[in-house]
């Protein structure tokens, strides 16, 4: 890892910082699963109507609201120009998948695929992901978040090998 | 007083003006930290480095020190800041499933954001199998939401499980996430001696 990024240390100074502010401005930390999860919702209630009787989505779409207009929808938006800004300046724009090298490109984006949708369940079942649940319930002093954490990061570490060839050499 | 919007003093669209503005702050955090590249984050899970660990460290201890310090001036209504309420059962199962995903993919929602916006494939590759997955999930909900709603403790932060105020709940959070910065860097350190992947 080259250091011509910020050290994590005073990058989590930052973080913490704009979270604090989150917190006192709306009243909630940054999330971004939940975005992921109301795209679905409206894309699936856009294509059948019927979808707004959903047992697990009906709560995003009763009476007839948009699923989008929330406000980590709308933070996720932000999330998506700040990045893009960031690497703008920093030249770090530049498509491309992250794997180790030799790695076969399909199945790199085969686990990415299923990762995520294995995160996405993760995430409904834990009521928000690294950021809104993980994150914002720690800086909060929830237990729940712990309990969160603990289980994602004990799982990563266990099975980590079998993912090695992935990931050889990457640091 | 403080929060804004949850007490009333902001308009809604005004606080999603805010959060616009928030995320875009997330955003560029999450990228000059380098976390909108998944070989950045991948390495965590084999203690190559903690850069991931210590920013969320640096992070938690900074935020919650701030709210400490509102709370006790009496500036934020700490009733009023949303925490999400604890389902045990499924937190831990929820936990168990995005911990594979993650080591799978190299991501997690927030980076894959980032990630996608600099341009990185398997960020939204990784996106779209989150849509899919948000799919699935809501179509087999019926079939496991006792599960999904069971265990529920409310709104429980660690002075409730210890006993104590929020100051109690403040020092257990330290507590922690000192303990678990030092576990890291024993893991690291053993790591290190070894020269190679534990």
């Amino acid at each position: 890892m080259k250091n011509k990024y910020w050290n994590p240390f005073v990058g989590g100074f930052f973080l913490g910082t704009a979270l604090f502010i989150s917190f006192i401005v709306a009243g909630q930390g940054m999330g971004a699963s939940g975005a992921f999860a109301r795209i679905t919702a409206e894309l699936t209630y856009l294509y059948d109507s019927a979808f707004s009787s959903n047992a697990y989505a009906s709560h995003y779409l009763h009476n007839g609201a948009n699923a989008l207009a929330n406000w980590t929808a709308v933070e996720v938006l932000g999330i998506f120009l700040g990045g893009y800004i960031s690497a703008a300046f920093a030249g770090r724009i530049k498509g491309g998948i992250d794997k180790a090298e030799g790695y076969s490109t399909y199945k790199r984006l085969f686990w990415a695929f299923l990762g995520g949708m294995l995160i996405a369940a993760g995430t409904r079942l834990a009521r928000g992901c690294t950021s809104g649940q993980a994150l914002d319930g720690a800086a909060t002093f929830s237990t729940g978040s712990w309990i969160f954490m603990l289980a994602i990061f004990g799982t990563g570490f266990l099975i980590a090998p079998l993912f090695k060839n992935q990931w050889k050499n990457v640091n | 007083m403080l929060p804004l919007f949850t007490t009333g003093a902001i308009t809604s669209n005004l606080n999603l003006l805010y959060g616009l503005l928030i995320g875009i702050a997330f955003g560029f955090i999450v990228e000059r930290a380098g976390f909108a590249r998944a070989i950045h984050i991948a390495p965590t899970f084999f203690f190559r480095n903690l850069r991931v660990p210590q920013m969320m460290i640096s992070a938690i201890i900074t935020s919650g020190t701030w709210m400490i310090i509102a709370v006790y001036f009496g500036w934020v209504d700490f009733p009023h800041v949303f925490i999400p309420t604890v389902y045990v059962w499924p937190y831990l199962v929820g936990g168990l499933i995005f911990g594979v995903g993650m080591i799978m993919s190299g991501w997690c929602p927030g980076t894959a954001v980032v990630g996608a916006a600099v341009g990185r494939l398997d960020a939204v590759v990784f996106g779209l199998g989150m849509l899919v997955g948000m799919f699935v999930y809501f179509i087999n909900f019926h079939s496991f939401i006792d599960f999904a709603n069971g265990s529920n403790i409310g709104r429980f932060t660690l002075n409730r499980l210890i006993g104590g105020n929020i100051y109690v709940g403040y020092l257990a959070t330290l507590a922690i996430v000192i303990g678990l910065g030092i576990f890291m860097n024993t893991m690291k350190s053993i790591r290190d001696k070894k020269g190679e992947d534990i």
